[in-house]
């Protein structure tokens, strides 16, 4: 989650920030752009993996600004379906072209419905204590543990998806690697390691995950 | 939304067939309307050609 800088200093609306800057930021911006995560690094990354990888159908949880779907839809010529819980983003992802739908995860899908499923969930280690409570922290946070949101992801996902079907998880070191592998390998999916970079304090991956 | 999405799309509470009722449409896109559950009746709106099928308790608490 590393800020990238050429889509907006998402920076200055993470942790808090004091409420004027907000404001502030709010006006000269619109209010979608500062509920809305933009595209940084781990975005960069999981396109890359989507378009090196995607097929058919693709579904992309958390779609956030639309950007990757965006990304797969014109560089692979496919059918992307962006999803968000944030009403914000879901706008924000149509006016860039994507096929936008308000969703919980991958409640409201049908069964075998999608070839790729893609997701960059939100997987910062957040001190319960300390939540900020908007709709960046549902872009940021991924609960204590980080994995909050890809436990019930990785549980469902086997349903929306085809037999043949691929699965592009973002996986952050933050977020504990091994861990992830685990909840994967419970799931009944092998993972294959698609693209991966370094970065100060974090290493990115995205993984491929298929039926084992 | 796409009238290709009603393949794709179920209710978000039991999984069963939605019904869609268009109020609003272009050449392309549904832009407004609602979708119905076939099996429990809840009903989904959709605005400014998105539709939002968050369970009706997160639907309320994402408003505000």
């Amino acid at each position: 989650m590393t800020d990238d800088g050429d889509e907006g200093d998402g920076s200055d609306e993470r942790g808090g920030g004091d409420d004027t800057e907000r404001d502030d930021l709010a006006a000269r911006r619109g209010l979608d752009d500062v509920t809305v995560y933009q595209p940084a690094e781990d975005s960069g990354l999981l396109a890359e993996a989507a378009v090196a990888e995607a097929h058919g159908r693709v579904l992309e949880v958390g779609t956030g600004s639309g950007w990757v779907a965006a990304q797969v839809a014109s560089e692979r010529d496919l059918d992307v379906i962006g999803s968000d819980l944030n009403p914000h983003a879901a706008r924000q992802a149509r006016e860039r072209g994507v096929e936008a739908v308000v969703a919980d995860l991958l409640s409201p899908f049908r069964a075998d419905a999608f070839d790729a499923v893609c997701f960059n969930p939100p997987y910062l280690p957040t001190d319960p204590d300390n939540e900020w409570d908007d709709w960046m922290e549902h872009a940021l946070s991924g609960g204590e543990s980080g994995r909050e949101l890809i436990e019930p992801f990785l549980a469902d996902v086997g349903h929306v998806l085809a037999p043949d079907g691929v699965v592009l998880l973002l996986v952050s070191s933050l977020t504990g690697y091994e861990e992830v592998l685990d909840l994967i390998d419970a799931a009944g999916f092998a993972a294959d390691p698609v693209v991966e970079e370094s970065f100060p304090f974090e290493t990115l991956t995205v993984l491929a995950l298929r039926r084992a | 939304m796409k009238e290709s999405l009603m393949d794709v799309i179920c209710c978000p509470l039991d999984k069963s067939t939605l019904e869609l009722d268009v109020d609003e449409a272009d050449d392309e896109e549904v832009l407004a309307g609602t979708l119905t559950c076939t099996e429990c009746g809840e009903t989904y709106p959709i605005e400014d050609g998105i539709p939002n099928l968050l369970p009706p308790d997160m639907r309320e608490k994402a408003a505000a």
